[in-house]
C-alpha cells in the first residue's frame, strides 16, 4: 500500500464521481484533437480549393526603365527587355526541383492588333487552359474556345457591338464570337480573347509569349524556393510570387486554425474548472477521510500528493481516452469537412493527452491545498 | 521515573465573536509509562477534547504538553504528523476504517507515505491482524467484518508502528459487553508488553483493568485515584 494504490482505491470506489471528474476532461481533449485534426487536414484542403483559384506566380522577361535624357532636358523613357519568352520556356519551368508542386503553367501573349476596324488589346492563352487559368470568368453564350473563335470583353464588345455568334475580322481572318465575358472590372474587360496560337499568328510572332502564369500547390511549400528555383531555370526571366495571393492563402488557413484552437481552449478551459468543482466538492465529503488520515500520521504533503495522485489518474486516463475518441471522430467526420483523404493526425493527440493531464492536475492544485490544509482538529471533529 | 506525558495548566477554550466555551481548565498531571489510564466523564466534561490534546491533534490555547519527551506546542504542523505517527496509535468508538480498503489494507494505511518494501509493509500488517485473532481474514471489507471485527482491524492500525501510547476513544462504545470485553483483552495484553493506554470512556465496567482513573468535570480533575500497581518496562519512544 502506497499513496498511488491507496489513490486509485479511492478512484475505484467513487466511479461516478471520478467518471464526472474525468468527463471535463475527455470532453475537452477529445473536441481539441478533433478539431485540431480536421483543421490540420482542412489547411491542406482549403489550400488546395485556394491553389485551383488562379495562379500565385507570374514568370515574365526581365527588362528595364531607361530614361532618356540630353543635358537637364527630359526625353521620357524606354524599356529595355534583355530576352523574350517563348513556348519552349514552358518545358523548363516544369522540370524544377518541385516540379511535382507545379499543377499549372500557362503562357499568355498579349498584343494590340486590329478588331473588326477598331485597334483594341489581344490576349491569347491556350484555348484548353481558358477555364483552369480564369475560373472566375463567366461566359455569355457559351463556356468553350476554340481555335477560330474569340471570346469579347464587356467593354470591347459593347465597343464592337457583337455579341455570342456574332464574327470579328483581324486583318484577313475571321472569328467567331464564342461569347462575351460578365464584367470583371479588369483590364480584360476591354480585350479579345482567343487561342494563343491565333494571336501569335496574328501578331505574327510564333511561339512568343509575353508571360506565364503558374499555379503552384502551396500546402508546406514555400513559394519562395519554387520562384528561386524557376529563375534558375530561366535566368532571364523575372519571376515574382503574386504576394497578395500567397498572404491571402496563409490569412484564411491561419484564421480556420486560429477557430480551432479558440474553441478548444473553450471547452478545455471548461473541463478543467469541472475537475476544481468536482475535485473541491470531494474534499467536503471526505473530511472525516482526510482526519482519519491526519490522525494516522499523514503529514501535509501526503493528503496533497493523495488528492493529486487520485486526480492525475483520472486525468491521464480520461486524457488518452479523449485523445483516441478525438482521432476516430476526427477520421470518420473528415469527409463531411471536405477533406477527400482523411487520414490520422497524431501531433494534436499526444499534445491533447498532455495538455489533459496538465490541466486536470492544475485543476487539482486548489482543492489538493484545501484538503491539505484542512486542519486536524476540523478533520477530527467529524469523527 | 521520568513521566512519559507530562500536563502542566492546560486550558482549551473554543469559539469567538462574544461565544466562548471553555472545555479545559488549567488541567495538570502527569502519566507514568505503563500505566493504563481511563478518563471518564460526563459529556461536554473535556473528555475528547484532553484526547485529541495528547494525540497532537489540537494545540491548547493554554498550558504545556510534553509526550515522550516531545514538547507538542513547539512542534511545527509537520512535526505533529511525524509525532502522531510514531508515538500515537488512535483507535476511535466508530472504527473509521476507510470502506473501500480490505483489513489489510487498512493496517497498511499509516505505513502508506513511507518507503518500505510492499512485502514489508504486507507481512507487518499480516501479523498484527493475527495477533488480534484476524488471521484468515485479511482481505475482508470493513462492510464484511463485524463490529468487534472491525474494531481490531482499527486497533491494528493503531498498533503498525508499535507506538509507545496508545490513546482510545470509547473503544467499546459500539460493541455488545462480550466483544467489548475481548477488545479490552487486546488493551490489556498490549498494556501488559508495557505500553501506555490512555482510554476515555463512559463505561464503568473498562475501569476494572486500569491502574488508574481520572475524572473529568466541566473541563477540570474532578478525581485523579490510582486503582492498583502497575509494572513498567522500558519501552522505546
Amino acid at each position: 500500500m502506497n499513496i498511488r494504490k491507496l489513490a486509485w482505491k479511492n478512484l475505484l470506489r467513487r466511479k461516478s464521481r471520478a467518471v464526472f471528474t474525468g468527463l471535463g476532461i475527455f470532453l475537452g481533449i477529445a473536441t481539441f484533437v478533433a478539431i485540431s485534426s480536421i483543421t490540420s487536414q482542412m489547411e491542406g484542403a482549403v489550400q488546395d480549393q485556394l491553389d485551383r483559384f488562379g495562379a500565385n506566380i507570374v514568370v515574365s522577361p526581365r527588362a528595364e526603365q531607361l530614361s532618356l535624357g540630353f543635358g537637364n532636358m527630359t526625353l521620357g523613357g524606354t524599356e529595355v527587355t534583355y530576352s523574350r519568352l517563348t513556348m519552349a520556356d514552358k518545358e523548363r519551368i516544369a522540370s524544377i526541383h518541385h516540379k511535382d508542386r507545379i499543377r499549372s503553367i500557362v503562357p499568355f501573349l498579349v498584343t494590340a492588333a486590329d478588331a473588326s476596324g477598331k485597334n483594341l488589346v489581344w490576349m491569347g492563352l491556350p484555348a484548353a487552359d481558358v477555364a483552369g487559368a480564369r475560373p472566375w470568368w463567366k461566359i455569355q453564350g457559351g463556356m468553350g474556345l476554340k481555335r477560330g473563335e474569340v471570346l469579347l470583353g464587356a467593354e470591347a464588345a459593347a465597343l464592337l457591338d457583337k455579341g455570342a455568334g456574332g464574327t470579328v475580322t483581324a486583318g484577313k481572318r475571321l472569328f467567331r464570337v464564342a461569347g462575351v465575358l460578365q464584367p470583371t472590372g479588369e483590364k480584360e474587360d476591354g480585350m479579345v480573347i482567343a487561342d494563343i496560337a491565333d494571336v501569335q499568328a496574328l501578331a505574327k510572332r510564333p511561339g512568343a509569349v509575353t508571360y506565364f502564369e503558374v499555379a503552384a500547390l502551396c500546402k508546406n511549400c514555400p513559394v519562395e524556393q519554387i520562384v528561386a528555383q524557376i529563375g534558375q531555370a530561366l535566368p532571364g526571366a523575372r519571376v515574382s510570387a503574386i504576394r497578395q495571393v500567397v498572404e491571402s492563402r496563409k490569412a484564411a488557413v491561419e484564421q480556420l486554425r486560429r477557430l480551432g484552437f479558440g474553441v478548444s481552449a473553450i471547452v478545455l478551459l471548461i473541463g478543467g474548472l469541472m475537475v476544481l468543482v468536482t475535485v473541491m466538492g470531494g474534499v467536503q465529503e471526505r473530511t472525516r477521510e482526510i482526519g482519519v488520515l491526519r490522525a494516522v500520521g499523514f503529514r501535509k504533503r501526503s493528503i496533497f500528493s493523495l488528492l493529486f495522485w487520485e486526480t492525475g489518474w483520472v486525468s491521464l486516463l480520461s486524457s488518452l481516452l479523449g485523445a483516441g475518441t478525438g482521432i476516430a471522430v476526427a477520421y470518420i467526420a473528415s469527409p463531411v469537412f471536405g477533406i477527400e483523404h482523411p487520414s490520422v493526425v497524431f501531433s494534436p493527440a499526444i499534445f491533447g493527452a498532455v495538455a489533459g493531464l496538465s490541466l486536470g492536475l492544475i485543476g487539482a492544485i486548489p482543492p489538493a491545498r484545501r484538503a491539505a490544509a484542512l486542519s486536524p482538529t476540523e478533520a477530527i471533529r467529524s469523527l | 521515573m521520568e513521566p512519559i506525558i507530562h500536563l502542566k495548566d492546560v486550558s482549551m477554550v473554543y469559539g469567538g465573536n462574544g461565544t466562548r466555551t471553555t472545555a479545559l481548565a488549567g488541567i495538570s498531571f502527569d502519566v507514568l509509562q505503563g500505566e493504563y489510564l481511563v478518563i471518564t466523564g460526563e459529556s461536554g466534561a473535556g473528555k475528547s477534547t484532553m484526547l485529541t490534546i495528547l494525540g497532537g491533534l489540537q494545540v491548547p490555547t493554554e498550558g504545556a504538553v510534553r509526550i515522550g519527551g516531545s514538547d507538542l506546542s513547539a512542534l511545527p504542523a509537520d512535526g505533529l504528523a511525524d509525532f502522531r505517527r510514531k508515538t500515537i496509535g488512535f483507535v476511535f468508538q466508530a472504527y473509521h476504517l476507510l470502506p473501500y480498503l480490505t483489513a489489510r489494507e487498512n493496517v497498511m494505511v499509516p505505513m502508506s507515505p513511507e518507503r518500505v518494501p510492499p512485502r514489508e509493509k504486507e507481512e507487518r500488517a499480516n501479523d498484527l491482524l493475527a495477533s488480534v485473532g484476524l488471521a484468515g481474514k485479511e482481505d475482508r471489507l470493513p462492510s464484511q467484518l463485524s463490529g468487534g471485527e472491525s474494531q481490531r482491524v482499527a486497533i491494528a492500525r493503531a498498533l503498525v508502528h508499535d507506538p509507545p501510547v496508545l490513546l482510545a476513544d470509547e473503544p467499546t462504545g459500539n460493541l455488545d459487553s462480550a466483544t467489548g470485553e475481548q477488545i479490552l483483552d487486546l488493551f490489556s495484553g498490549w498494556h501488559g508488553r508495557g505500553k501506555t493506554v490512555l482510554m476515555v470512556t463512559h463505561n464503568k465496567a473498562n475501569l476494572s483493568r486500569a491502574t488508574r482513573s481520572i475524572r473529568l468535570r466541566d473541563g477540570q480533575v474532578e478525581e485523579d485515584r490510582l486503582l492498583q500497581s502497575f509494572s513498567a518496562e522500558p519501552a522505546a519512544v
